[in-house]
């Protein structure tokens, strides 16, 4: 493989209480037969096994370049802190293939890999990828999309949108490079409300699993950053009480501050690329201003000795303003 | 890199392997009418068998080189369709006529188990593996086999598919046969009917995942499935208290094999048809496709990388 493509899509679960590991482990049981991979420690993450998915068609070029590929889309997802839900869609292209389709059997052997008929424009399709797919090419999107609809089919204990939250999509690139010597995060850019893109030059031997799992870590944290952005903009400083605010700090300190854990369950192999982050545009300083300014914002439970620990709560939300 | 120190659940991907023969060659279906004609239609069938039996093993043993090969044998009993009779009534009779040809059953099985069997939805699991070839043009979001239920080997016809492409135009297009020579012959297979707990597996769907058991092929989070279970003589009233893989023969060589045959009657071979079909679209579990390669090539026994190949049949004249 010469480069890999994939795009997160990342959304709060719609459910008024976070998922509990037993919960989140139904929901991502795209297999039966193969485990959904729950994890406790350092904070609760699910994650489904692979699912791939056939696809023979043109790969997104920018530039009307036309190669047609044959081969296999990995789709996956996963929920942390039984709180965000996010499916992944990915595959990797091999710098040539033979003139002709193979039989479909060589192709699921090769999971999460599409073979171009011919040599495949590489620069033209990293650039396609970033892009988004046209009509009738290889679209990443779609594919994630159709996970995570299929996943939220499920029944959810209390369906509710807690928050109105962002909804992101990250789609990324990387490219193996024989002069790369560690992996680097080349852009990260902010294209819009919901889209982010992300382009990555590797060595040889970073695992495709584990950069998928960097991606996808990459575009849970920049939703967190995201959404608490949101809420102190619409929540800022001095709104009047009849705006929840309160209400909606407690909830994001009670819900979202601790999933905060950027690369903990990263290839060591590729700790590279969270450093880079950290430095520009500073990641985690942000994000502990953002958090530090929710918690001083947040009204805390009156710590009385003579009260009980509801009593404590309604004179907290009594003292803020707390809708009843 | 250095090793984790920390691990959860170390052993969750873990996938164990199965003992394995060269061959196994089933050695016919058993359906309620086929009982209902008494022992008859048994020995009759056995009797076209026999032959056939003899010459499974002279050509398997052209694979080891001439060493003697492991051949077990399987006989599938239908109680998924119209469950019939009782094993206390089938089963003496069937070893008895098979006994009677010569021929010695080493294996029976329910084939309700290959369905579902000991709270295990074996046969929705291996749904899930359904991983569709692609016609030309397909960017991966079509709707699936496992939301129609239907699974074909390339292009449907817009005018009569179940799908049809609304901008298409109006008037009838060809099925066309991905993987055709020249000229298709385009089949769409019906997996299953029905929704949720009341879905009933189609005869063609059930058929592949037996095929992908006796080839030692599944596996449930690691775990080999459907175990043969040594028979201790006894024989309950009720197929449902039958283990759903019977060991008849204490001696008999592992049940699951590198390659399968199986000896049908003709009527059988478009069921037969869509299970090559539904083979060629399923993705096994890597490790467990591994596995048999390693121990295969390790013997000196040649097999082809398409587990549908693996399959093969003696078609023999009957409905």
């Amino acid at each position: 493989m010469v480069l890999l493509g994939g795009e997160v899509r990342t959304r709060l679960l719609p459910t008024a209480r976070p998922l509990r590991a037993a919960e989140t482990a139904r929901l991502l049981e795209l297999r039966p037969d193969e485990p959904v991979h729950v994890s406790a420690r350092p904070n609760a993450h699910a994650l489904s096994p692979p699912r791939p998915v056939g696809v023979d068609c043109a790969l997104p070029t920018p530039d009307g370049t036309r190669v047609r590929a044959v081969g296999t889309v990995l789709s996956q997802a996963s929920v942390t802190g039984g709180r965000v839900v996010q499916a992944h869609a990915r595959t990797g292209a091999t710098a040539a293939g033979p003139d002709g389709r193979r039989p479909w059997g060589h192709y699921l052997t090769r999971p999460g890999v599409v073979e171009p008929l011919g040599k495949l424009p590489e620069g033209a399709v990293a650039r396609g990828f970033l892009a988004g797919g046209g009509p009738g090419e290889l679209d990443l999107g779609l594919i994630a999309q159709r996970l995570l609809t299929e996943v939220l089919r499920h029944p959810l204990p209390d369906r509710q949108e807690p928050l109105p939250t962002p909804r992101t999509r990250l789609r990324w690139v990387a490219l193996w490079a024989a002069d790369a010597e560690a992996p680097r995060l080349e852009r990260f850019t902010i294209e819009g409300d919901e889209l982010r893109t992300a382009r990555l030059r590797l060595p040889y031997d970073a695992p495709p699993d584990a950069v998928a799992a960097f991606c996808a870590d990459l575009a849970l944290h920049d939703w967190l950053l995201t959404t608490l952005i949101a809420v102190l903009e619409e929540h800022p400083p001095g709104a009047p009480p009849e705006a929840g605010s309160g209400r909606v700090l407690r909830w994001v300190v009670d819900q979202l501050l601790h999933l905060w854990m950027p690369g903990v369950r990263l290839d060591e192999r590729l700790a590279p690329l969270w450093h880079a982050l950290e430095r520009t545009p500073g990641f985690t300083c942000q994000w502990q201003a953002l958090a530090q300014h929710v918690r001083d914002r947040t009204p805390r439970p009156v710590r009385c000795r003579w009260t009980n620990e509801s009593e404590a709560g309604e004179a907290c939300g009594r003292r803020a303003g707390y809708p009843k | 890199m250095t090793e984790a120190v920390f691990r959860e659940f170390p052993d969750q991907s873990r996938t164990h392997s199965v003992p394995l023969s060269h061959v196994s060659l089933e050695m016919g279906h058993l359906y309620a009418e086929d009982f209902a004609h008494e022992a008859a239609r048994l020995r009759a069938h056995f009797a076209e068998a026999g032959p056939w039996v003899d010459a499974v093993a002279v050509s398997a043993a052209r694979a080891t080189g001439g060493r003697r090969p492991r051949v077990s044998t399987c006989f599938l009993v239908d109680d998924y369709f119209a469950p019939f009779s009782s094993p206390a009534d089938v089963v003496p009779a069937l070893i008895g006529e098979a006994e009677r040809a010569g021929l010695r059953i080493d294996y029976l099985v329910r084939e309700s188990g290959l369905a579902e069997a000991d709270g295990f939805p074996l046969a929705r699991s291996v749904a899930g593996r359904l991983v569709e070839s692609p016609p030309p043009g397909s960017n991966g979001v079509r709707p699936a086999a496992a939301e129609t239920g239907w699974l074909a080997n390339g292009r449907r016809s817009p005018a009569s598919g179940p799908h049809a492409d609304p901008s298409a135009p109006s008037g009838w297009h060809p099925p066309h046969e991905t993987a055709a020579r020249r000229h298709s012959v385009f089949l769409d297979a019906e997996l299953w009917d029905g929704q949720g707990a009341g879905r009933t597996f189609s005869c063609a769907f059930l058929a592949a995942v037996w095929q992908l058991l006796r080839l030692g092929l599944l596996r449930h989070h690691g775990l080999p499935v459907l175990r043969p279970h040594p028979w201790d003589g006894s024989l309950p009233g009720t197929w449902e208290e039958l283990p759903v893989v019977l060991q008849l023969n204490p001696k008999a060589a592992p049940f699951a094999a590198y390659r399968t045959c199986s000896l049908l009657p003709s009527g059988y071979l478009p069921v037969e048809h869509a299970v090559q079909v539904i083979l060629e679209q399923i993705q096994v579990e890597a490790e467990a496709l591994h596995q048999v390669a390693e121990r295969s090539a390790a013997e000196g026994v040649h097999l082809p990388d398409s587990v549908a190949e693996r399959a093969s049949y003696i078609f023999y004249p009957g409905p």
